[in-house]
């Protein structure tokens, strides 16, 4: 319980430690060929996802509907409080927050003595708080959504939580001269947090096409989209990455896509947030993790317009020097200015470049 | 209300009236002065506290060559000083005795007056009138505003003092006639005027030790843990729990910004937001450092330990001060790294920033928001109280007048001792005021510390600087 949850946060502002884990990740993989002849091992799927919950709306979205007197609620915080160590601040500030979004916003002058009302019983709370502290499922999918940018993004499970380096996405394409006006296309766009922060800050002119093969996805983004009121902005489209835009094929001022890089080794030995609850589909890049990188680079020259940009996360320093290489020697004539791009913590988390 | 209106809208010709059937030549002489200075208006001239005892020294006081504001009087000479020099005795508030209840709102507003610094107010805004004259005054429209404004809010505070006692002595004279005409409900209806005005100036009394520049704004308190491990980390716990509670009891928002807990226990330093006015005018009072003495539950040897903990206190200035300007470009931006791969390895709701402005070196961090985006606004915040509070400290060292009076407040001095064991007791070195129940000032009940520190930095300055 201890190690899961002792987090320095100090050390996140320590310069040292940083080399260490560059080192670390510079460190060449033994002989990746021989690692696909193991058997790839099963993700740690012993504790399977529960069953969804009955409501398939977010928690926080839900009507409040359900009063509960504010000795019940106050026993229930103690419960819960109860079964997190002292030096888990992160799981006390997660149970603050599920409180405050189970729980209808309290009308001012309203009478302190009135019962709560939440947006779940009771004991719906106190099982998704025990999921998420013995079963590990992600704070995010308890409550339903990510405060990520300026935005609260929907999300439930079968769909990727936004990260927090991907924001930096979203300034890439604000810094790409005319974007106001033009057509972007956000590839694997799960959520639809990216295509939902992309489209407000577009002008008349600009449109993002989000597209999803997975259906849940599609469903979140379409929540997503409502809820900050940009429907006539983005148009999301189920299908695997290029295939739903056909129609727009060499006019689009930019291509954005997150999509799954991570080694199909490395899987299993996700933190168990990720590796137990989060989908596969949306992680797992294949062999080198570079599967679905080399698709969409493969798809771009004949989808951007003269010009058009692109930007792609991926898995790391690795991968993205890899990139950079493999397109400015592949396609050389197709393509320009494509370099590597930091994230926060100073791994090259992206890669982006000019089409030609 | 109603009748105190009409009340004080008779007292000019009630007040004529007695004055012309006065027998007294010395009483109509003074009181034809009071009425001719009364015509200038409140606020050229002298402190009324430069003449203290004016009924001794009638003719220096008609010499006076300068326009002089007279002290409002009554119709018999009586002023605030006299009135509070008298000794009268001050009766419980039920007792209806005109002389107990004059002599209570006397000796308040003389020491309204001293908390206010009265004789600085008089001195700082006939300074202020002067410079206000000065025809290329607005070439400088930013300093012109600031000397403007300051003017504005000293004229209001003299203002308000001028008037409390101008009402003071017409409820006196009021009372008096009622007296002599025979008129009982006068007589009650004044009576229960000055009442009302004892209680007025209690609360008067309280408002006027929170008259600073900052007393009104939200503030940030910050706690940090002393050396000596877990058991100073749990110490700084016990000091923020006891401000949140304070801030609670009193009806402050509070807010977390910043909260680095110990390995084991306790925090090693947290900062939160207190919202609501006059915040900062009274946890000022905490800033300094807290001392604990108790048999540490950490200790398995069961030996006492002391601790100590520093409390930091900064003001959340408006917009309409003049704010430190911070250049963007001064700024670096440190945001929480999970370690590892980061990306979609990893889950987490750490979303700290920190901001650390180059030039000072001045940091501020914020993990306490739900996303980068927040904590990077709030930690912009407290960084610009913290530059705020850096610009405050270096006007406030040409100003001599407010040295004095930070140094005693300054961070670093132990102002506070908390003894659990082998006896209980709570003492502040500063007021020698302590309670011997450290459980309920561990709940937050500090308002008595924090009252006695104020009317004591504040009453004991010297009205003669």
């Amino acid at each position: 319980m201890l190690s899961l949850s002792a987090r320095p946060i100090l050390s996140a502002f320590l310069p040292k430690p940083k080399p260490r884990r560059l080192l670390l990740l510079l460190r060449p993989r033994r002989s990746s060929a021989s690692a696909s002849a193991l058997t790839p091992p099963t993700p740690r799927t012993t504790t399977p996802d529960p069953p969804e919950d009955a409501d398939p709306t977010p928690l926080f979205l839900r009507p409040p509907t359900h009063p509960v007197p504010e000795a019940s609620l106050a026993a229930f915080r103690r419960r819960a409080a109860a079964l997190v160590p002292p030096s888990a601040p992160h799981l006390h500030r997660h149970l603050r927050w599920l409180l405050a979004d189970a729980s209808a916003p309290a009308p001012s002058g309203a009478d302190p003595a009135a019962p709560h009302l939440l947006r779940a019983p009771l004991d719906e709370l106190e099982a998704l708080w025990l999921r998420h502290v013995r079963d590990r499922r992600p704070f995010q999918y308890v409550v339903g959504n990510e405060h990520w940018k300026d935005l609260v993004v929907a999300v439930r499970d079968g769909v990727l939580i936004p990260r927090p380096e991907t924001e930096t996405v979203v300034d890439m394409v604000a810094a790409v001269e005319g974007f106001q006006d033009g057509w972007w296309a956000d590839l694997g766009t799960g959520s639809g947090a990216i295509a939902v922060a992309v489209a407000r800050m577009l002008g008349p002119g600009g449109r993002v096409f989000a597209t999803d093969v997975s259906e849940v996805a599609v469903e979140v983004a379409r929540l997503n989209v409502q809820r900050y009121g940009v429907q006539d902005k983005v148009e999301i489209r189920r299908g695997s990455w290029f295939e739903p835009l056909e129609d727009v094929k060499g006019k689009l001022m930019g291509v954005i896509s997150n999509p799954p890089y991570i080694p199909t080794d490395d899987l299993p030995g996700l933190q168990p947030e990720v590796g137990w609850h989060e989908p596969k589909l949306a992680l797992d890049g294949g062999k080198d993790g570079l599967d679905h990188l080399l698709h969409l680079c493969e798809g771009l020259s004949s989808a951007l317009m003269p010009g058009g940009f692109f930007v792609f996360e991926t898995n790391g320093n690795k991968q993205s020097e890899f990139l950079v290489d493999f397109i400015s020697t592949k396609w050389s004539s197709s393509f320009c200015d494509v370099e590597a791009v930091l994230d926060f913590a100073d791994i090259k988390r992206f890669v982006r470049g000019y089409r030609r | 209300m109603a009748s105190r209106l009409i009340t004080r809208s008779t007292a000019a010709v009630l007040l004529s009236h007695l004055r012309s059937r006065t027998p007294n030549p010395t009483h109509h002489l003074l009181t034809h002065g009071a009425a001719m200075s009364s015509l200038l208006g409140p606020t050229h001239g002298l402190p009324a506290t430069a003449r203290s005892r004016p009924l001794l020294e009638p003719t220096r006081w008609f010499s006076s060559p300068a326009p002089v504001v007279e002290a409002p009087r009554t119709v018999d000479g009586l002023t605030v000083d006299s009135i509070a020099d008298k000794g009268w005795t001050i009766l419980a508030e039920a007792e209806s005795d005109w002389r107990s209840h004059a002599a209570a709102v006397a000796q308040s507003i003389r020491l309204i007056k001293k908390r206010l610094k009265w004789k600085w107010l008089l001195e700082r805004s006939k300074q202020l009138a002067v410079v206000l004259e000065k025809p290329d005054l607005w070439e400088d429209p930013v300093f012109a505003g600031n000397v403007s404004r300051e003017q504005g809010e000293l004229m209001g505070k003299i203002k308000s003092v001028n008037q409390f006692e101008q009402q003071l002595m017409e409820h006196i004279d009021m009372l008096r006639l009622a007296r002599e005409e025979g008129d009982n409900e006068l007589e009650t209806e004044s009576m229960r005027a000055l009442a009302d005005m004892r209680r007025d100036a209690k609360e008067k009394e309280l408002n006027a030790l929170l008259s600073g520049d900052n007393d009104v704004y939200p503030c940030f308190i910050e706690v940090q843990a002393g050396a000596g491990g877990v058991e100073s980390m749990d110490w700084a716990a016990m000091v923020m729990n006891m401000y949140r509670s304070w801030a609670q009891r009193r009806g402050y928002r509070v807010t977390i910004i910043e909260e680095i807990p110990g390995e084991l226990a306790g925090i090693k330093r947290a900062t939160i937001k207190v919202d609501g006015e006059y915040a900062f005018g009274y946890a000022k009072s905490e800033i300094g450092v807290h001392r604990l003495v108790r048999i540490s539950p950490f200790d398995s040897g069961k030996r006492r330990h002391t601790s100590f903990a520093a409390v930091a206190v900064i003001p959340i200035l408006g917009e309409a001060s003049s704010r430190y300007q911070i250049n963007e470009s001064d700024l670096r931006i440190e945001r929480f790294r999970s370690g590892g791969p980061g990306g979609q390895h990893a889950n987490t709701t750490e979303s700290a920033v920190r901001i650390v402005h180059i030039p000072t070196g001045t940091t501020a961090t914020c993990q306490n928001e739900r996303s980068q985006h927040m904590n990077r606004a709030s930690a912009m915040a407290v960084l610009q109280s913290r530059l705020d509070q850096l610009e405050i400290t270096r006007q406030a060292q040409m100003n001599a007048e407010h040295t004095q009076s930070l140094s005693e407040i300054s961070w670093g001095n132990q102002i506070r001792s908390y003894v659990l064991q082998p006896y209980r007791m709570v003492k502040d070195l500063r007021t020698n005021y302590e309670v011997s129940d450290p459980d309920s000032v561990l709940e937050g009940d500090l308002d008595d510390f924090i009252l006695s520190f104020l009317s004591l930095s504040l009453d004991k300055v010297d009205e003669s600087v």
